[in-house]
């Protein structure tokens, strides 16, 4: 253990005592009460700890972080009570067709389809594709079982239970604790002592030389993530009586069990237990024995967040990791867009939206605020994620505190120097949530900002100080520019929010061509490479990351004025997800795709009011989930593809035209003759060949050799 | 009529995503032939036998295994079909101990205790250290454990990657001892080294490698004077 860390602890105890002392309930404390606490909190470690294993065990053979974990298990349980309860199916047939059968099928399933096409591509596009799985899923699931009616399973066996002493244990938990020790035992047997979870350790180590050896990849990563369903399955089915079959609920389960698995460094079974135990006793301690208020009632759903934090920020600094450059750096466009080209497209789109927007009715404008506020806070992550590469899902957040910091300054004069005021504050903020992180590698940091969003929405915009929750009026005035009153539905607000669109989407085109944008684009594709030509690393990603918040501030601020009163709950972590998504589906490293995904935000809005479909009630989660699982085929985003088809048709673009015609030449190549046939061809058709392709140099065919091509060779 | 070649690769282009490393290879290792392949840095060694494991799909030419095109087959299929690829570096799975990297070995068909029996005769330092995990072992004891997986399977075909790498001579010698037993069984072996003199002494037949193609094959004796000339580039 290092210095640090060490130090990063003794803080945490610190801390931790210092606020129990401050927030004792009172209660006296009794031997029953204590093991009652004991024995709630080690049964809802279990389902953490079942729910985690999942997420390591897959992460650790196939390389992929499963954030969909929590949402799988949610669907599973719903699925379960549609059987048991709804159909009234026997319990034990139940549990059979969902954990051993459905369950493991889906694994399979999403493994053929999706997330072997994930392994060693880029962080962002994994994480956006099972971030998308974690929303189809939820959208599925509340299209499926509306919210119109409650649910609810009953736990095994009833209420029942038996006494030992003054001690209550009920069936359910004994059967939780010990359906998760079994789950352990199991695993560590399958892990060590059967021949296919040897491999799946060897693949840990060695991908390539377990290949070698004989191990099928395929089944090997098959069995990991039938593994992961089916535990996530289990997770899902033993924590719905304890808490409420609600999508949202059990999905943040999710990140209960980050904080576990971070524990076990994503890597190590039992220290995920530990972390998994500490973390239920934790909760049912708070909910038991302390008394939070005001603005930190939700401290005990509050504490896998903290807790995650505190490891990410304990844990030792990262290797530099050098890996083999260009096969796991993100798509980068092979042309920047001048500032020229980014000028005359957004004056185009002033004078478009201008011309059209005065024919709309006031909900059409009031659509095309919505869509303007969140194309401009989607930019806040194209060069956080695009260029630099950080992946973060707390742009709502940092968007949350721009709107409460505007709101605070100039939320009743409606001042335009409040924008810049929120900017201005939000930029540190982003710099903090980066700091512990920089570090480490980029998947922590991803996991750093998922809790941060949710530390924030529980914690943060929680406090009367921050959102005085007695206020009943307006928040948020009209916005003044220099005395002209623009309302926050009104058209000149539109016109306004576009115009402050065109001019960061300028700005940030020209920042990408400055010695910033380079840096960051220089980290994103090889930090070793990077810091070996004197960048400081540290310093980089704190930069980006300050320059990131501060924009998705100002459109926080924006979107307040467009609101007029703000709740905690508007900038919750599953309400940022959609945001982060429809982006990367635009393209993440193009400031364009903001305007895609603002658009596509309202798109979805106005297809569910008008159709009414059950499937589509659920669309604004739905659409961008399955656009981004549809990432895995074209990562580059939709933006850039219609860009490549349409840049050919612009005068000044002989470079597209050029790239055009050689892709169409590329295309015809099969017309030479039997190609890709296993029948021989000539050198004077290799020379042929090599022409078209246009290779130039030692191609000379040595002397008259015939050589068949077999299909499988050019997979 | 001649039995079919071990391994045969022909017109063989490879390399990692727009780089092509192989420009057309041609390569034969006769049934319980020994082939040195030798070359300077760069020439494409390493790739040849990650083309002849399957690890990488040539974009043109054909792999043959003792007649049988198999070109385009994954590495898996082929090392349970009977090629052992022991690579570069360290060929073990460092968090395994050293039992289980043997377990490992059976996916070529060969049962535990077969493989254990064999791999603790030749190398009776592995049986000592059983329950350890690989990544502990010395080097030497590392390459052994590699190794083993080359003697016990029974494989068709042995492909070795730098075998003296980082090892003391004593231990080269005695790993090219276990080499020579290997061949003198009738298993055909493909061995690509830096350090020449090392493999010339069990090799049947030698070959030079540079810039991705074979310039030459033939007796080792004969490639032997040829090397300096083809490492310096000197015509």
């Amino acid at each position: 253990m290092t210095r640090s860390s060490r130090i990063v602890i003794v803080f945490a105890v610190a801390a931790t005592i210092a606020v129990v002392a401050t927030n004792w309930a009172g209660n006296e404390i009794t031997v029953a009460g204590l093991s009652g606490m004991l024995i709630a909190g080690l049964a809802l470690g279990s389902i953490y700890a079942v729910s985690a294993t999942g997420m390591v065990v897959v992460y650790s053979t196939t390389g992929v972080f499963n954030f969909a974990q929590g949402a799988i298990g949610m669907y599973w349980a719903f699925l379960y009570w549609e059987l048991r309860v709804n159909r009234n199916w026997p319990a034990p047939l139940a549990l059979l067709v969902v954990v051993g059968l459905l369950a493991p099928a889906f694994g399979v399933v999403i493994d053929r389809l999706l997330m072997r096409r994930l392994q060693n591509r880029p962080l962002a596009l994994q994480l956006m594709v099972t971030v998308g799985l974690m929303l189809a899923l939820m959208g599925i699931a509340a299209a499926q079982w509306r919210s119109d009616r409650g649910r609810g399973i009953q736990p095994f066996f009833g209420t029942g239970g038996f006494d030992i002493g003054p001690i209550v244990i009920t069936y359910h938990r004994l059967i939780t604790v010990l359906v998760a020790a079994l789950i352990a035992v199991s695993l560590r047997v399958l892990l060590h002592r059967a021949r296919i979870g040897v491999a799946m350790r060897a693949v840990v180590d060695d991908r390539s030389l377990a290949a070698l050896n004989g191990a099928r990849p395929g089944t090997v990563s098959a069995v990991a993530w039938a593994l992961g369903s089916s535990l996530a399955a289990v997770a899902g089915i033993l924590i719905a009586p304890e808490s409420r079959l609600v999508v949202e609920v059990l999905t943040l389960v999710v990140v209960d069990a980050f904080a576990a698995a971070a524990v076990g460094r994503l890597r190590s079974l039992p220290f995920t237990f530990a972390g998994a135990i500490l973390l239920g006793v934790g909760q049912q301690f708070i909910s038991r024995y302390l008394r939070f208020e005001d603005g930190f009632v939700n401290m005990a759903q509050a504490l896998p967040t903290i807790l995650l934090f505190v490891v990410v920020l304990a844990m030792p600094q990262a290797r530099i990791e050098a890996r083999r450059i260009g096969t796991r750096t993100a798509h980068h466009p092979t042309r920047l867009t001048h500032p020229f080209e980014a000028l005359v497209g957004m004056t185009a789109l002033f004078i478009v939206v201008a011309a059209w927007s005065g024919s709309w009715s006031n909900v059409g404008v009031n659509r095309g605020v919505t869509a303007m506020v969140t194309a401009i806070i989607m930019l806040s992550i194209v060069p956080l994620t695009g260029w630099a590469g950080q992946v973060s899902f707390a742009p709502l957040a940092f968007a949350g505190v721009g709107a409460v910091t505007f709101m605070h300054v100039a939320g009743d004069t409606g001042a335009w120097w409040g924008l810049l005021v929120a900017a201005a504050v939000t930029a540190p903020v982003g710099a903090l949530m980066a700091l512990p992180a920089v570090r480490l590698q980029s998947l922590y940091l991803a996991l750093a900002s998922v809790a941060f969003a949710r530390g924030f929405e529980l914690l943060f915009f929680t406090q009367p100080a921050i959102i005085d929750p007695t206020i009943s009026g307006r928040q948020f005035v009209d916005l003044d520019l220099f005395g002209w009153q623009v309302g926050g539905n009104s058209r000149s607000y539109l016109l306004v929010l576009t115009g402050l669109f065109g001019a960061l989407v300028v700005g940030l085109v020209g920042l990408r061509r400055s010695r910033f944008g380079r840096r960051w684009v220089a980290m994103a594709d090889s930090e070793a490479a990077a810091a070996t030509l004197g960048i400081s690393l540290v310093e980089t990603k704190v930069a980006v990351f300050a320059v990131s918040a501060a924009i998705a501030g100002f459109g926080g601020a924006l979107l307040g004025i467009q609101a007029g009163t703000v709740t905690p709950r508007d900038f919750g972590l599953l309400i940022g997800l959609p945001i982060v998504l429809l982006l990367v589906v635009g393209g993440v490293s193009l400031p364009a795709a903001a305007l895609f995904g603002g658009v596509n935000t309202i798109l979805f809005i106005i297809v569910k009011d008008t159709w009414d479909l059950s499937i589509l009630q659920t669309l604004e989660v739905l659409g961008p989930g399955f656009m981004a699982i549809a990432l895995v085929a074209r990562p580059s985003g939709a933006v850039a593809e219609i860009g490549r088809a349409f840049a050919p048709l612009l005068p000044w673009r002989a470079d597209a035209r050029h790239a055009f015609a050689a892709d169409r030449r590329a295309r015809r190549l099969p017309e030479i003759g039997r190609l890709g046939l296993s029948e021989p061809f000539t050198p004077d058709a290799v020379v042929e060949l090599d022409r078209r392709l246009g290779v130039i140099g030692d191609v000379t065919p040595v002397g008259g050799y015939v050589t068949p091509i077999s299909g499988g060779a050019t997979r | 009529m001649t039995a079919d070649p071990v391994l045969e690769l022909s017109g063989i282009r490879a390399g990692y995503g727009p780089i092509e490393v192989l420009h057309g290879c041609d390569l034969t290792v006769g049934p319980s032939q020994v082939v040195a392949l030798l070359g300077p840095n760069g020439a494409g060694k390493t790739t040849t036998l990650a083309v002849a494991s399957g690890q990488i799909a040539p974009t043109a030419g054909t792999i043959a295994l003792c007649g049988r095109n198999v070109t385009g087959v994954r590495s898996d299929a082929l090392a349970r079909a009977g090629v052992c690829l022991v690579p570069e570096g360290r060929g073990v799975f460092p968090n395994l101990t050293v039992t289980e990297n043997l377990r490992m070995a059976t996916f070529s068909g060969t049962s535990l205790s077969e493989i254990e029996e064999r791999a603790y005769t030749q190398f009776p330092a592995l049986r000592d250290r059983r329950s350890q995990t690989a990544g502990t072992l010395s080097g030497g004891e590392q390459q052994m454990l590699a190794m083993s997986r080359a003697l016990a399977t029974d494989p068709a075909l042995v492909m070795l990657d730098e075998l003296s790498m980082g090892l003391a001579p004593l231990i080269v010698e005695e790993l090219y001892g276990r080499v020579a037993q290997l061949a003198a069984d009738g298993v055909s072996i493909l061995i690509v080294e830096q350090f020449a003199p090392a493999v010339l002494g069990v090799a049947d037949s030698a070959a030079i490698m540079v810039h991705g193609r074979i310039v030459e094959q033939g007796d080792p004796g004969d490639i032997a004077d040829h090397l300096t000339a083809a490492y310096l580039a000197i015509d």
